[in-house]
């Protein structure tokens, strides 16, 4: 099986939309994880309930953690994100194998923290960003 | 259709003339190969068979007129069975989900090449930005 090998390269336009479709599903399961919280208050306190306020350093920090979870998981499993299935895309590595949980990992938290680099795709001559020229990852098209 | 079945004095009956009629059209044929009399055989039957055509013709077009097929089958028929017969048989559920699937693909696959047509757009402004030789990606 060579086929990975002759698949082109997704270029910023692609990426740049599945990383939005991304950032919504993330901002759905946060979504969904305070309604979770509400309702446990409610049935833990249901005479002194109130909506919950949560802080902005506790909020960055589910954010951060869902985020990296769910990009790990999704990179490690199969390459592909609900962005990614969306724009019919998928992270491989270097051959076109799928990357180890731990490139996983290191790429999601790299990707959270900085996706600015997203933006080098557009200027560079193999379309990578920043984070797939360190650590040797590349976004391929999935043709069905 | 009725089950009862025809008594057995009909049905040998109708049988004998049957073998009766199947012989005469052998001997008939076999007639028609005669020297002389054949091509007049022949032609009286094709004479025969053309009109035979045209009453027959004639006749199921008067009786269509004389018949009320609306009321006939109004009569006759339980519509209402048969309709709803004919709407258990088709599976609307699977029709409208076929339908969507095709759809939802074609979304898909329109979304998919557009990006990849957006991502070319963008790699060649930038490559032309920046004097790079455009290579396959």
């Amino acid at each position: 099986m060579n086929a990975p090998a002759a698949r082109r390269v997704a270029g910023i336009v692609s990426r740049g939309v599945a990383a939005v479709i991304d950032l919504l599903f993330v901002g759905v399961v946060l979504g969904g994880l305070y309604v979770g919280l509400i309702l446990v208050r409610l049935m833990l306190h249901p005479s002194s309930f109130s909506f919950p306020t949560v802080g902005v350093v506790f909020s960055t920090a589910v954010m951060f953690g869902v985020a990296v979870l769910y990009l790990t998981a999704c990179w490690s499993v199969s390459g592909c994100t609900v962005g990614a299935v969306t724009m019919g895309l998928r992270v491989t590595g270097r051959h076109g194998a799928r990357i180890a949980p731990a490139r996983a990992l290191i790429r999601a938290v790299a990707c959270v923290l900085f996706p600015v680099g997203l933006l080098w795709v557009a200027v560079d001559a193999h379309r990578r960003s920043v984070q797939d020229i360190v650590l040797g990852s590349r976004v391929v098209y999935v043709k069905p | 259709m009725s089950d009862k079945a025809l008594p057995p004095a009909v049905t040998v009956a109708l049988g004998a003339v049957a073998g009766v009629a199947d012989g005469v059209a052998v001997l008939y044929r076999g007639a028609e190969g005669l020297p002389v009399l054949g091509s007049w055989l022949r032609r009286t039957r094709v004479e025969l068979q053309a009109r035979g055509e045209r009453v027959l013709a004639a006749g199921i077009e008067v009786i269509l007129d004389e018949l009320d097929l609306n009321t006939l089958a109004r009569q006759r028929l339980d519509l209402i069975g048969l309709a709803n017969e004919v709407v258990d048989g088709i599976d609307l559920p699977a029709i409208i989900r076929q339908s969507t699937d095709s759809v939802t693909a074609e979304v898909m696959t329109d979304v998919r090449t557009q990006g990849e047509r957006g991502d070319d757009l963008v790699s060649g402004f930038v490559d032309r930005l920046l004097g790079r030789e455009r290579d396959q990606r």
